[in-house]
C-alpha cells in the first residue's frame, strides 16, 4: 500500500510527460509563425541592405532613394566589367565618340548587356506611394469618421441603421481587387478618367471605408454613455455635447485604426494596378503643364513596383538588388507606420481607465 | 441664487444665440447624415456596379455560344475531338518508343545508332499510324478554318455601321454553312477508308518485337484502344449528322458554361470558354493548403499565449503576430517567388525526401508554395480571433476545472476550448476569407497555369501550378475591352468572389452569435 | 386617505399639493403617462415638487422613479422609444414638454447627478467649467470664480484645492460623485435631480454626500431618487412611494414612515417587499 504521498507523486508524473509534449507542441506553433515572420523579414533586411546601405559615407545609398529607376548597361572595358546607368552609359558613349571623332579614328562602342530597372533609384515610386496614402486617406478619414459619427451619436437605432452597420462590417471583408475591378470599371473606364491618381485614391479610400467607419464606430461607442449625459445634463446642445465630451475621448482610438487603415492602403496592390500605377513615368509628379493634370497623371508605387520587378522581368544578379532594396524600403515604410499604431494602442489602453 | 423667479426659463431664448444655435445644430446634424448617406450609397453603388457589369456577362456569353452554334464551330466539334484523340494516340506510341529505348540501352550493350536501328519497324508503324488518318485529320482542320471563317465573317458582318442601323440583313449563316455541312456526304466514306486504314496498321503491329513484357502489355493496351478508336468512328458522323443549327441556346445554358466549365480560354482564335471552375478549385485548393499550415499554428499559438505563456513571452509574441499581419502581401509573394520558390524546389530534389507524393516539383511556383506563403496572412487574423475567443471564456470555468483536479491541459482541452469553440469557428472562417481574396500572392506564386487541378493524383495536386479567381482578375483585367464579353466575364468573377467573401463573413458572424456561452 | 397628502386635484393650485403651504411648488406633475415602447412605465402620476426641500421618491426597482425623476429634465429624450403619451410636467409653470421649450435651457436649470460618477476624464477644473465654458464663458476670473464657489458649495474645496489640474479621475468614489455636484452646481440651476447619487459609495462618502444634500437644499430644489429608505428618511423633507408606475403615495417623509395611510406604502417602508 503506497503512502498518500507517493500516489499523488506517481499520479502526477504520468500525466506530466503528457502534458509537456502538448506544451511543447503549443510553444512550437508559436514559436515557428515567429520564426517564418523572422526569415521573411530578415531575408529582405539582409539581402536589401546590400542595396540600401554602403560601406563608406553617408552610409546610405543616396541614388536608391533620391532617382528614378534606370537601365543598366553592363560592359567589358579594359577586361574590366563596368556596371552603368543608363544616362551615364550615354554620356559615355558620346565621349567615346567625341574622342574618336578628335583623334579621326571610328569610335568603338564596347558592346553592353542591358537589365531594365536595374540601376538608379525608386525615388517616384516612393513619392507615387505616399501621395496615394495621404489622398486616399484624407477621403477615407474624412467620410468614414463623419458617417461613425452620425450612425453612432445621431441615427435612430433601429433595424435600419443595424443593417447598415451590419452590411458595412462585411463590406470590410470584400478582396481588394474586388474593389479594385470597381475602380477600373467606374473610374479610369465608366468616369473616363484613365489610369490616374485621382482614380487610385478614390478605389482605396472605398476599400478602407468599411474598416474606417466601424474602427470608429467603435471608438465613439467606446466612450461611455455617462459622458454624454452629464454633458447634456448640463444643457449642452447635441454637438456640443459629441465635440467637447465624445470625440476627444473617442479620438485616439480612431487615430489609432487610421493608422492601420494606412498601413493597409500603403500596402495593397491589386487596387491601384489598373487605377493608378504606371511601371515606368519619366516624370515627377509635380511635374504638370496645368495643374489639374496633377490629378489625371498615373503614378509608379512601391508595391506595383515590386510585382513588376519580381515578375515582369528576367532574374538575374543585377535585378535582385533592386528587388530587395525596394521590398526593404517598403516594408520599411509599412513597419514605422504600423508600429506607430501599434505604439499608440498601447499607449491609449494603458492611460484609458474608465 | 439671483431672482430666478424673474427670468422665463426654458422657452427658446436669444440669450445664448438659441435660434441660431436650433438652426446651426440642424446643419451640424444634416452634414454627418450627408456624409453618411454619401458614404453608405458609395458602398451600395458599388455592389449594384459590380452586378450590373458582371450580369451582362451572361447575355453576351449566350450570343457568343449562339454564333459558336449557328457559325458550325460546335458542328465541327465531334471531329476535332476525333483529331485529338488520335494525337494522344500517337503521343502515347511515342511515349512507348522512348521507354523501348531506354530500356533497351538499359538492358543490352548497344549504342545509340544501333538501338535506333532496332526500333526502325516501330517507328514505321507508328508513322503508318499517324498517316492513316491523315484523311481524317484533314478533313478536321479544313473544316475547322471554314467555320472559324464563318464566325469572323458573321461578327465582322454584325460590327457594320449598316447591320447596326438595320439597312443589312442578319448574316446569312445558311449560306455560309453549306460548305461545311457539305462534308457529311463525303464522311461515312472517309470514315470507312480511315477505319480500314487504321486496322490494317494497327494489325501489322502484330510483329513488333518488344524489350519486356511490360512493354508489350503497354502496346497490347494501346492497339486494343486504337481498334476501338476505328470502330467508333461513325460515332461522329451521328452526332454532326443530328445537329440542328437553328436550335435555340437557352439561357440556363450561359449560367451552367459558367458555373460548371472547365475551361477558361481567352482571345483563342477557335472558341473562347468562361467556366469559373478550374478558378474556383485552383483558389479553393491554394486555401486549403494555407488553412491546413494556418489553423493548427494559429490556433496553438493562441492557447499557447493565452493559457501558458509567461507575461514576457506575451508581450513579445502577440505585438510580433501583429506585426506579420502588417507585412504587405506583395512581399510576401515577392519572398515566395524569389526565395520560397527556389528552396522549395531545391528541397523536393533532395533524394530521400523523394518519397513524398509530387516531388520533385516540377514547377517552383505552385500550389504549395502559394499556400505557405497564404498561411502567413491567415496565421495573424486566426491566432488574434481565437486569443481573443479564448481571452473571453470567463476565467471562473478555469478555476471550476483546476479545482476539480484536472490538469492544465485537460483544461484546456475539455473547458476552454469547447467554450470559446464559437469564436475559433469564426476566426478560422475569416481566415480562409481573408485567404480567399488576397491576390498578390497567388498572382505571383500559385503558377497562373488556368486548368483544374488533376486531384486523381491524390496528394501530388499540392504541388501542381494553379490559377485563382483574385489572380485571373489582376492578371488579365490589363487587357479587356470595356463592355466586352472577357471584361464582364472578369466582373462576373469578381461578383461570384464578393458573394463568397459576404457569405463567409456572415457565417463567421452567426457562429458567434449561435454557438455564444449562456451568459453568467 | 389625508387630504393634505393626496395629489393636487389641480395643478393650477400648487399650493395645495404641498404639505407645506408657505413654499409654492416648483415642479408639477399632472396626470403623467410614460412608456417606453410598449411598456407601461409612469401611470397617471401627478405631484407637486416645493421648491428648497428635499424631495424623495423610493419605491421598489422598475417602479418608475427613475423615469420621473428624467422627465423633469427630460434625459429621457435620448432613449430611443421612450415617449410621454399623456399629462404635463410643469416648471415654474411653464409646460416643459411645450413646443416652444429649448430642452438645452430647461437642462441649464435642471441639473443632474447621476447614479454612476461621470465625471469627464479631464482635470477638475475642466470638469466644472465645461457647463459654463458651453454657455460661451470666456473669463477666467468668471471661470476661477465658479471653481472655487461650486467647490465649496460642493464641500470639496478644500480636499481639492491644491491639485485642481488634475484629473477627475483621480479622486475617490465619494469625491467624484460630489465633483459631479458641484459641475452640476456650476452652471447655477434651480433644481438638482440625484438619480440614487450614493449608490456606488461606501458609508462614509455617503454621509457625506448626504450632508452636503442638506446644505444645498437653502439655495436648490432637490429631488433625490434613493433606493436606501434610511437616505430617504434621514436627508428628504417629502417623499413619494411609487409602486408599478403609479403614484401610491406622496406626503411629508414623517408621515410615510411613521404613518403611511396606505398598507403597500407600509409594506414598502418596513422592508417586507422591494
Amino acid at each position: 500500500m503506497a503512502t498518500p504521498a507517493e500516489q499523488f507523486r506517481r499520479q502526477s508524473t504520468a500525466i506530466q510527460r503528457r502534458e509537456k509534449v502538448i506544451v511543447f507542441f503549443l510553444r512550437a506553433s508559436a514559436w515557428i509563425i515567429l520564426l517564418a515572420g523572422a526569415t521573411v523579414l530578415g531575408t529582405i533586411a539582409w539581402k536589401g541592405a546590400g542595396t540600401l546601405l554602403q560601406p563608406n559615407f553617408p552610409f546610405i545609398n543616396i541614388t536608391f532613394l533620391a532617382e528614378a529607376p534606370q537601365t543598366l548597361h553592363v560592359f567589358e572595358l579594359d577586361g574590366e566589367t563596368v556596371e552603368m546607368s543608363d544616362q551615364d552609359f550615354r554620356e559615355f558613349r558620346a565621349k567615346l565618340a567625341e574622342e574618336a571623332a578628335a583623334s579621326g579614328e571610328s569610335a568603338i562602342v564596347p558592346d553592353s548587356t542591358s537589365y531594365v530597372y536595374a540601376a538608379g533609384g525608386i525615388f517616384p515610386n516612393i513619392v507615387g506611394t505616399l501621395l496615394l496614402v495621404a489622398g486616399s486617406m484624407s477621403i477615407a478619414l474624412g467620410l468614414g469618421i463623419a458617417t461613425a459619427i452620425y450612425l453612432s451619436e445621431y441615427a435612430r437605432q433601429g433595424s435600419t441603421v443595424r443593417f447598415i452597420r451590419l452590411a458595412i462590417l462585411n463590406l470590410a471583408g470584400v478582396p481588394s481587387v474586388v474593389f479594385g475591378l470597381f475602380g477600373f470599371g467606374m473610374f479610369v473606364l465608366f468616369f473616363g478618367w484613365n489610369v490616374s491618381l485621382i482614380a487610385g485614391w478614390f478605389t482605396l479610400a472605398f476599400m478602407v471605408l468599411p474598416v474606417v467607419i466601424t474602427a470608429s464606430e467603435e471608438a465613439l461607442r467606446a466612450v461611455p454613455q455617462g459622458f454624454r449625459e452629464g454633458a447634456l445634463a448640463l444643457g449642452a446642445t447635441r454637438w456640443q455635447t459629441i465635440r467637447r465630451a465624445v470625440i476627444p475621448h473617442a479620438l485616439p482610438g480612431i487615430l489609432t485604426s487610421s493608422i492601420l487603415g494606412i498601413a493597409r492602403v500603403a500596402g495593397e496592390t491589386a487596387p491601384i494596378m489598373f487605377t493608378a500605377a504606371f511601371i515606368m513615368r519619366d516624370k515627377l509628379p509635380w511635374e504638370v503643364d496645368r495643374w489639374f493634370d496633377f490629378f489625371f497623371q498615373g503614378v509608379m508605387a512601391l508595391p506595383y513596383h515590386i510585382y513588376v520587378v519580381s515578375s515582369k522581368i528576367p532574374q538575374n544578379e543585377y535585378s535582385a538588388r533592386v528587388q530587395f532594396g525596394t521590398a526593404l524600403v517598403f516594408v520599411l515604410l509599412v513597419a514605422v507606420i504600423a508600429s506607430a499604431s501599434l505604439f499608440l494602442r498601447h499607449r491609449i489602453r494603458a492611460r484609458q481607465r474608465w | 441664487m439671483s431672482e430666478p423667479d424673474t427670468r422665463r426659463p426654458f422657452a427658446v431664448t436669444s440669450r445664448y444665440g438659441g435660434e441660431r444655435k436650433v438652426v446651426g445644430e440642424r446643419m451640424i446634424q444634416l452634414f454627418f447624415g450627408g456624409n453618411a448617406f454619401v458614404a453608405v450609397l458609395i458602398l451600395g453603388l458599388i455592389m449594384i456596379f459590380l452586378a450590373r457589369e458582371g450580369l451582362g456577362f451572361f447575355q453576351l456569353n449566350r450570343a457568343n455560344l449562339e454564333v459558336y452554334r449557328k457559325a458550325g464551330l460546335e458542328f465541327v466539334e465531334p471531329l476535332r475531338l476525333q483529331e485529338n484523340q488520335h494525337n494522344q494516340l500517337v503521343r502515347r506510341m511515342f511515349d512507348l518508343r522512348v521507354e523501348s529505348a531506354r530500356a533497351l540501352g538499359r538492358n543490352t550493350e548497344l549504342d545509340r545508332e544501333a538501338i535506333n536501328a532496332r526500333l526502325r519497324p516501330l517507328d514505321d508503324f507508328i508513322l503508318a499510324f499517324e498517316d492513316a488518318a491523315e484523311p481524317l485529320i484533314h478533313a478536321s482542320m479544313n473544316l475547322s478554318d471554314l467555320a472559324a471563317e464563318i464566325k469572323m465573317a458573321a461578327i465582322e458582318w454584325e460590327e457594320t455601321e449598316e447591320y447596326r442601323g438595320g439597312l443589312k440583313p442578319d448574316f446569312d449563316y445558311e449560306t455560309a454553312r453549306e460548305s461545311l455541312v457539305a462534308f457529311l456526304g463525303t464522311q461515312e466514306r472517309l470514315n470507312e477508308m480511315v477505319a480500314a486504314n487504321l486496322r490494317r496498321v494497327v494489325n501489322q503491329g502484330n510483329q513488333l518485337e518488344w524489350a519486356n513484357t511490360a512493354l508489350a502489355r503497354a502496346f497490347a493496351e494501346l492497339r486494343n484502344e486504337a481498334l476501338a478508336f476505328a470502330t467508333d468512328l461513325p460515332g461522329a458522323y451521328h452526332e454532326m449528322s443530328t445537329w440542328d443549327p437553328n436550335e435555340p441556346v437557352p439561357t440556363w445554358k450561359a449560367w451552367s458554361v459558367f458555373l460548371t466549365g472547365s475551361q477558361w480560354l481567352t482571345a483563342s482564335f477557335w472558341q473562347d470558354w468562361y467556366g469559373v471552375l478550374p478558378l474556383l478549385t485552383g483558389s479553393l485548393l491554394v486555401s486549403f493548403i494555407a488553412l491546413a499550415f494556418a489553423v493548427p499554428l494559429g490556433i496553438g499559438a493562441a492557447v499557447y499565449v493565452n493559457q501558458i505563456a509567461t507575461r514576457r513571452e506575451q508581450n513579445l509574441i502577440k505585438p510580433a503576430i501583429e506585426f506579420i499581419a502588417a507585412i504587405p502581401s506583395v512581399v510576401l509573394g515577392f519572398f515566395g517567388i524569389i526565395v520560397l520558390g527556389e528552396l522549395l524546389r531545391q528541397f523536393s530534389e533532395i533524394g530521400w525526401m523523394s518519397w513524398w507524393p509530387g516531388f520533385p516539383v516540377a514547377e517552383r511556383l505552385n500550389a504549395l508554395t502559394a499556400g505557405i506563403m497564404l498561411a502567413l496572412v491567415a496565421v495573424p487574423t486566426i491566432f488574434t480571433l481565437a486569443e481573443d475567443a479564448l481571452q473571453n471564456v470567463p476565467k471562473t470555468y478555469r478555476e471550476a476545472s483546476l479545482a476539480l483536479g484536472a490538469t492544465r491541459m485537460q483544461t484546456v482541452w475539455k473547458v476552454i476550448l469547447p467554450a470559446a469553440m464559437s469564436g475559433i469557428v469564426s476566426a478560422v472562417l475569416l481566415g480562409f476569407g481573408r485567404v480567399v481574396g488576397e491576390t498578390m500572392i497567388v498572382l505571383l506564386c500559385a503558377g497562373n497555369r488556368i486548368a483544374i487541378p488533376d486531384f486523381t493524383r491524390g496528394l501530388e495536386v499540392f504541388t501542381q501550378p494553379v490559377h485563382t479567381m483574385t489572380g485571373i482578375i489582376a492578371q488579365q483585367m490589363g487587357e479587356v475591352v470595356e463592355g466586352g464579353i472577357h471584361y464582364r466575364a472578369l466582373f462576373m468573377v469578381g461578383l461570384l468572389l464578393f458573394v463568397l467573401t459576404l457569405t463567409i463573413n456572415y457565417l463567421a458572424q452567426r457562429a458567434v452569435r449561435r454557438l455564444r456561452l449562456p451568459t453568467i | 386617505m389625508d387630504p393634505t397628502t393626496t395629489e393636487s386635484p389641480s395643478p393650477t393650485t400648487p399650493a395645495a399639493a404641498s404639505a407645506d403651504a408657505g413654499r409654492p411648488a416648483i415642479i408639477e406633475v399632472e396626470d403623467l403617462d410614460f412608456y417606453y415602447g410598449e411598456n407601461r412605465a409612469l401611470d397617471g402620476v401627478s405631484l407637486a415638487i416645493p421648491s428648497h426641500q428635499v424631495t424623495a421618491l423610493i419605491g421598489p426597482s422598475g417602479c418608475g422613479k427613475s423615469t420621473l425623476l428624467r422627465c423633469f429634465n427630460r434625459m429621457n429624450d435620448l432613449i430611443e422609444g421612450a415617449e410621454r403619451t399623456r399629462g404635463t410636467v410643469r416648471i415654474r409653470g411653464v409646460d416643459i414638454f411645450g413646443p416652444e421649450v429649448n430642452v438645452m435651457e430647461l437642462r441649464k436649470r435642471v441639473g443632474m447627478v447621476f447614479q454612476k460618477t461621470n465625471p469627464f476624464p479631464n482635470s477638475i477644473y475642466e470638469n466644472i467649467t465645461f457647463g459654463l465654458q458651453l454657455q460661451g464663458v470666456r473669463s477666467k476670473t468668471r471661470l476661477d470664480e465658479a471653481v472655487e464657489r461650486s467647490l465649496r458649495a460642493a464641500a470639496l474645496w478644500d480636499e481639492v484645492k491644491d491639485r485642481l489640474h488634475e484629473s477627475g479621475l483621480s479622486l475617490s468614489g465619494g469625491q467624484q460623485q460630489r465633483l459631479c455636484i458641484a459641475r452640476a452646481i456650476a452652471v447655477e440651476p434651480e433644481i438638482i435631480l440625484m438619480d440614487e447619487p450614493c449608490s456606488a459609495l461606501d458609508p462614509v462618502a455617503t454621509a457625506r454626500v448626504e450632508e452636503l444634500i442638506h446644505k444645498l437644499k437653502q439655495e436648490f430644489t432637490i429631488v433625490i431618487v434613493t433606493h436606501n429608505m434610511q437616505q430617504a428618511a434621514r436627508c428628504s423633507d417629502r417623499t413619494a412611494f411609487l409602486y408599478l408606475g403609479k403614484l401610491i403615495e406622496y406626503a411629508d417623509t414623517q408621515t410615510i414612515f411613521i404613518n403611511p395611510s396606505d398598507s403597500q406604502t407600509e409594506a414598502y417602508v418596513s422592508g417586507r417587499f422591494g
